[in-house]
């Protein structure tokens, strides 16, 4: 049975890609379909129409008209550019808010989205009350901390000066004491070196008197 | 002997060289006006698209990537150019529907008439229907594969074929009663 049909196997005759098997049912369809031969008739026919075909030659025609155009093209080529430029210049304006006013021969070109004058003025108000309420709080706070600081150093210098005191008095009335004893054992050897003279004295005498009074 | 290739060609038109775009005119300039002269069946109509094609190629010539031969793209632009030439002319005619008019100008042209095969050949083409005698032009007088047709028309390999085929089954009929009637 065959694998191709007419306009496949006509076609492959045309190209002359027929491979032997292929041809031989080529072939074979030639014989045995008459009206598939009649194609292959035809098809011969027409190419042999067209292989003959005498071409005469080419009427004048204005061939200028076909470099011109591109010529007029490339001269104005560059708008397309320009163009494609300006559509973008123009939509970043515009998603970026753009402003452009002239005053006083100033120009002032002004992104971001236009907000009246009033509401930047409240704007700015409010910014500048809600930074000084935190201002305020801050200082309340730091006077507090400050006082707070100052009441814990007055107590730890009164609490030192009231324990430095006692231990001075201390150490004063220790060196009173050691003053005294000093004083009172420096008396007790005076007192004792006077009764000792004393009583050298006194025996002194006594034995005087006692010689004398044996010389008499 | 030392001619310039297609490329070469190009590559000098697309930089402004009117000479090498008018020596590239004038390689194909026969082959696309014959194009034309079968597939329209009249002189006046041929040269049309033959200006008709080449503004069209020139717009597209930095296009034209080199991937497939120069004359398989000039016949793609020069199909499409036909197709428009077509809708133009006769906007109610489908691309499978078989001509009302057989013929604007009988085949009585000079031009087309320089033997009697090419008048008989050309005027049964002239009673196609534009899809067929496209298929019939670019294999009998292009050259083309049917691969190369099938990517110029924009139709796959196989409706090529077929459509040769069916092409091919009405010229029979039309060659005959031509022949008869010469």
């Amino acid at each position: 049975m065959s694998n191709y049909d007419n306009a496949e196997l006509l076609a492959l005759w045309l190209e002359d890609k027929l491979t032997p098997k292929q041809r031989d049912e080529f072939e074979q369809r030639c014989i045995k379909d008459s009206q598939f031969a009649e194609q292959v008739d035809t098809a011969a026919m027409v190419k042999v129409g067209a292989d003959v075909y005498s071409s005469s030659e080419v009427p004048q025609w204005n061939k200028a008209a076909t470099f011109e155009p591109q010529q007029a093209r490339n001269s104005w080529s560059w708008l397309s550019g320009v163009s494609f430029v300006t559509s973008a210049l123009a939509i970043v304006l515009v998603l970026t808010g753009t402003q452009v006013t002239t005053s006083e021969g100033e120009l002032r070109i002004r992104f971001g989205s236009g907000q009246s004058e009033q509401a930047l003025v409240k704007l700015v108000d409010s910014k500048l009350d809600a930074f000084k309420q935190n201002q305020q709080d801050a200082f309340t706070l730091y006077a507090q901390t400050l006082q707070q600081q100052q009441l814990e150093s007055a107590s730890q210098l009164t609490n030192y000066l009231l324990s430095s005191s006692r231990k001075e008095r201390r150490e004063d009335f220790a060196e009173l004491i050691k003053f005294v004893n000093q004083q009172r054992s420096d008396d007790q050897l005076f007192y004792a070196r006077q009764l000792n003279q004393l009583q050298q004295d006194v025996y002194h005498d006594a034995t005087g008197v006692a010689l004398e009074s044996i010389q008499q | 002997m030392f001619e310039k290739s297609d490329e070469q060609l190009i590559e000098k038109a697309l930089k402004g060289h009117k000479k090498a775009w008018f020596s590239l005119l004038k390689r194909y300039e026969k082959p696309v006006y014959h194009y034309g002269l079968r597939m329209t069946g009249n002189n006046a109509d041929a040269l049309d698209l033959l200006q008709d094609v080449f503004i069209s190629v020139f717009r597209n010539l930095s296009n034209y990537r080199g991937d497939g031969s120069f004359k398989g793209w000039l016949f793609r632009i020069a199909h499409y150019r036909c197709i428009e030439f077509y809708r133009r002319k006769r906007p109610m005619q489908g691309l499978d529907d078989a001509p009302e008019i057989p013929c604007d100008t009988a085949p009585a042209d000079q031009r087309i008439e320089s033997t009697q095969r090419n008048a008989q050949l050309v005027s049964a083409m002239q009673q196609l229907p534009l899809a067929q005698k496209s298929v019939i032009e670019l294999k009998f007088f292009g050259h083309f594969t049917f691969e190369e047709i099938a990517e110029q028309t924009g139709m796959s390999v196989n409706t090529a074929k077929s459509r040769l085929y069916s092409a091919l089954s009405r010229m029979k009929i039309l060659m005959e009663v031509d022949y008869v009637e010469l």
